[in-house]
């Protein structure tokens, strides 16, 4: 997909830069949440690539906290779509999820009539991403949660606050995830930094 | 058998007849040495050991009879053959200059033995280098290769091809016209062939210059020839031809019109190549690395034709040579350079050969990531080719943050890297201290592995070193290692590193160094207040080393150093109150204030955010020193600043802009709200 620009620079896509907040299931058959905290550990624009750890806390089915690894994928329509193309999710699941933030309704039209590839998304208030978990950093797979499914994300540029949706089609469906950028106790805002050679 | 044959075959008295005064004696003992040493080591080195060789050479030196001098330069080759002690041996007697004049001898025979016994020579790494490049043997060199004789002309290119080194070798020799010399080679026979490719590949070697010559030689004539000859049938033929392009293309990146579709021909020729014997084999991985390097496009290709995969299936295999082994480890490094793909497959490659089917699907927990023993044995090779190679592969995993949060930062890789830091090697060091800025990043606040070593300490050594790269280079990995580190880790590095050190660096007089040195400042003060009064500990110099870089001209820098003070402003009132400080001094030396400054950049939009960001932090949270610090800022003229910025260029400028305006509103609001 070329000829799209880069995205300009998002503050809280900065690597350390932490987020605090839910995750909800609610449904017919139960009515849980659970705090979640993440932390954005890698950032590149350039290839539409993100990456964290996000800990789930007091989860009902868990014992322990559980921390999990994640890697993202940036909706740019450089490097992804809005199509997912994989994690069994088929077109209309992705506009179904998609359509859940206020924030794609004006976009729906044109990526339901040619996947929204002529937007420019380097532009918009929003960035929309795929964040994909990959494996437990602390507990083993049988801790009582999932990472079979993915998150569909919808991230507000001004103040960093994170909205999900987790795709699964063997979990609850519509599982909420909603963050917000934090300082972690600072009095203000904070940019670590790293370097690979 | 008689007794008299048995007394003269005696080693002591064959040596003593090479100096025989007749000739037919000298004739008759120097061919019976050259036969018993032929293929036996013990009795070369046996024969090194009575004085056979500077007797030897004599020969070649003083004699005029050519079955004396044929038969005394084919024991000299004999004596170089297959061990270094008589390389060694034939070079302390000073042989060199005798061969290269005997070349010119007018008989064939002579030229020949000779041609061969430096080719013999030549094959060692013992042989000498830059030593051809003295007085007048390049020139001799040169004139050689257009001798008619194809074994002395072989010869020729060859020893230019092993001797040439350096960028000034290259140029010497392009100069007295080798380039031309060497392509006329081309169209001889098979072996020239391959010695006149094997010296135009030494002579394109990262040489941008003598390979834009090569493609412009002859109108493209030269460049096209090379090109056929990736398609010769010998398998030597096309290694070299692909190595000679390989190192034009990296030298010189889209230098001719046709390269794309040769290098993608070049990748499925090596790719078969890599399966051949002999050195075609040998020596294709590390011209496939030349060829994949910085370019994405073809690395994916390599991928797509499984090179990972078969390329790592060498490093399981023994007895691997040395050169082979760096070329395999090479070209991953190379294949692992951008691409998380090829990182994935090379890490999660099983050694199944080790396991019968069965057992592995039995169990296939017990299957385990084949490289990881293969890469720290590389580490630890005694070769310094293969540590480099080693090094540089590590360096290629580890620029993924998955692949750091699994494997590679466990001390199996961390204890061998830290300890090739201090490699004898310059080349060895460098390239481990590279890995090492990756590896520290080990994403845990406590940084447990490195802090049970002594990491740091190298670190900081290397932080002083008279070389600017392994400065800047040793304070990067200082940096990485305090990415979100708790407060113990930060302690120890400044503890050990000192608060002079790092204001030296900040003032290194290489400004990479500098850049290095303030981002680890900007790491040392993300965190909580305590991490952030380490920069006013020592009577704050080290705040003041980074006020001064506010005012650096590279952008850049001056970048850095703001990102840091912004660090700072997100800490504690008094924190918050140097900074504050900070811009009024700047205001009152110099009319406009650094804050004001970057807020009118328009260079790069980051200046501007991050200046933006420092406004927010000022601004919060509303306490008791906020109104007074609303006031000193308006006369400062940020706030009037802020309002021409509404509609800045940059989204996230535009959006934190409003941000501060809506802060400056608020707390305006407030304080109206007290007056009343």
């Amino acid at each position: 997909m070329p000829g799209q620009a880069l995205p300009p620079p998002c503050t809280f896509l900065n690597v350390g830069q932490a987020f605090a907040g839910t995750q909800n299931v609610s449904n017919m058959n139960k009515d849980e949440a659970w705090k979640v905290n993440v932390r954005l550990q890698g950032c590149d624009m350039q290839n539409g690539y993100l990456c964290g750890s996000m800990e789930a806390l007091n989860v009902p089915s868990a014992e322990t906290p559980v921390v999990t690894f994640w890697e993202g994928e940036l909706v740019d329509n450089r490097n992804y779509s809005f199509y997912t193309g994989q994690w069994d999710a088929t077109k209309e699941t992705d506009v179904k999820h998609w359509s859940k933030f206020a924030s794609f309704l004006e976009l729906r039209e044109e990526v339901q009539k040619d996947g929204g590839k002529s937007l420019d998304l380097g532009n918009h208030p929003y960035i929309f991403m795929r964040w994909k978990e990959k494996f437990f950093v602390n507990v083993g797979s049988d801790c009582g949660l999932t990472i079979a499914g993915f998150y569909y994300v919808c991230f507000s540029r001004s103040d960093g606050s994170v909205n999900g949706f987790y795709y699964d089609p063997n979990s609850s469906p519509y599982q909420k995830l909603e963050l917000k950028a934090t300082n972690e106790g600072r009095a203000g805002h904070s940019f670590a930094t790293y370097q690979f050679q | 058998m008689p007794a008299s044959a048995s007394w003269a075959s005696r080693p002591e008295d064959l040596v003593e007849s090479l100096s025989s005064l007749d000739n037919t004696a000298r004739l008759k003992a120097i061919r019976d040495v050259k036969n018993q040493i032929i293929g036996n080591k013990t009795k070369k080195l046996s024969y090194i050991k009575l004085g056979a060789v500077p007797r030897v050479v004599e020969i070649l030196a003083s004699d005029t009879e050519v079955p004396l001098l044929v038969q005394s330069a084919a024991a000299v080759g004999s004596f170089a053959c297959g061990t270094d002690a008589g390389v060694r041996a034939v070079l302390d007697s000073g042989v060199l200059p005798h061969l290269l004049k005997m070349l010119q001898n007018g008989d064939t025979q002579v030229a020949e033995a000779c041609a061969r016994s430096l080719k013999m020579i030549f094959h060692s790494p013992l042989a000498p280098k830059s030593d051809m490049f003295q007085g007048h043997r390049m020139e001799l060199l040169l004139k050689l290769l257009n001798h008619g004789n194809e074994s002395v002309a072989e010869v020729a290119a060859r020893v230019l091809a092993r001797c040439c080194e350096t960028k000034e070798h290259q140029l010497a020799l392009a100069n007295a016209g080798g380039l031309q010399s060497l392509v006329s080679l081309l169209a001889g026979s098979i072996k020239i062939r391959e010695a006149s490719l094997d010296a135009l590949a030494a002579l394109t070697k990262n040489n941008k210059h003598l390979s834009e010559m090569v493609i412009k030689l002859d109108n493209g004539d030269a460049l096209a020839s090379i090109i056929r000859l990736i398609k010769d049938k010998s398998s030597l033929t096309r290694l070299l031809a692909c190595m000679c392009l390989a190192n034009i293309g990296k030298a010189c990146p889209g230098g001719y019109s046709q390269e794309s579709e040769v290098r993608a021909d070049m990748l499925s020729i090596l790719m078969r190549l890599l399966d051949e014997p002999g050195q075609a084999g040998q020596d294709a991985p590390g011209v496939l690395a030349d060829l994949v390097a910085n370019n994405e496009e073809l690395q994916k290709a390599a991928a797509d034709q499984n090179a990972v995969e078969k390329l790592a299936d060498f490093l399981l295999r023994k007895e691997v040579p040395s050169k082979q082994l760096e070329g395999v480890l090479l070209g991953l490094s190379e294949l692992c350079s951008k691409l998380e793909n090829s990182r994935r497959q090379l890490l999660d490659l099983q050694d199944l050969k080790s396991f019968n089917t069965s057992l592995a699907l039995a169990a296939p927990l017990l299957l385990r990531p084949m490289v990881h023993g293969s890469l720290v044995a590389a580490l630890r090779h005694p070769c310094d080719g293969v540590k480099v190679a080693a090094c540089a592969c590590v360096r290629s995993l580890s620029r993924s943050v998955k692949n750091l949060r699994t494997s590679l930062t466990s001390e199996q890789f961390v204890r061998p890297l830290l300890q090739l830091i201090n490699d004898p090697s310059p080349a060895v060091q460098a390239e481990a201290l590279t890995a090492v800025g990756n590896i520290v990043l080990d994403f845990t606040p406590q940084k447990s592995v490195i802090m049970q070593t002594d990491g740091i300490a190298q670190l900081i050594n290397l932080a002083q070193s008279m070389d600017h790269t392994l400065r800047r280079n040793a304070v990067l990995a200082l940096k990485n290692f305090l990415f979100m580190a708790d407060i113990t880790v930060k302690h120890r590095v400044i503890a050990e590193l000192t608060i002079p050190t790092l204001c030296d660096l900040i003032q290194d007089p290489e400004e990479e160094v500098q850049e290095q040195a303030i981002t680890l400042v900007r790491n040392l003060v993300h965190g909580e207040p305590d991490s952030i009064e380490q920069i006013f500990s020592d009577g704050g110099l080290l705040f003041q080393a980074i006020e001064k870089q506010l005012i650096n001209p590279r952008p850049d820098i001056a970048l850095q150093a703001l990102y840091v003070i912004n660090n700072v402003v997100s800490g504690s009132e008094v924190h918050k109150e140097a900074v504050m400080t900070s811009i009024l001094s700047s205001q009152l030396a110099s009319n406009t204030s650094w804050l004001t400054r970057f807020l009118q950049d328009t260079s790069n939009p980051q200046l501007r955010v991050v200046a933006v960001w420092c406004i927010i932090n000022l601004l919060y949270p509303a306490g008791e020193d906020i109104s007074s610090r609303v006031v000193r800022l308006r006369e400062a003229g940020v706030e009037a600043q802020l309002h021409k910025m509404v509609d800045d260029s940059c989204l996230d400028v535009k959006s934190h802009v409003r941000t501060a305006l809506e802060m400056y509103f608020g707390i305006r609001h407030i304080d109206g709200l007290q007056c009343i």
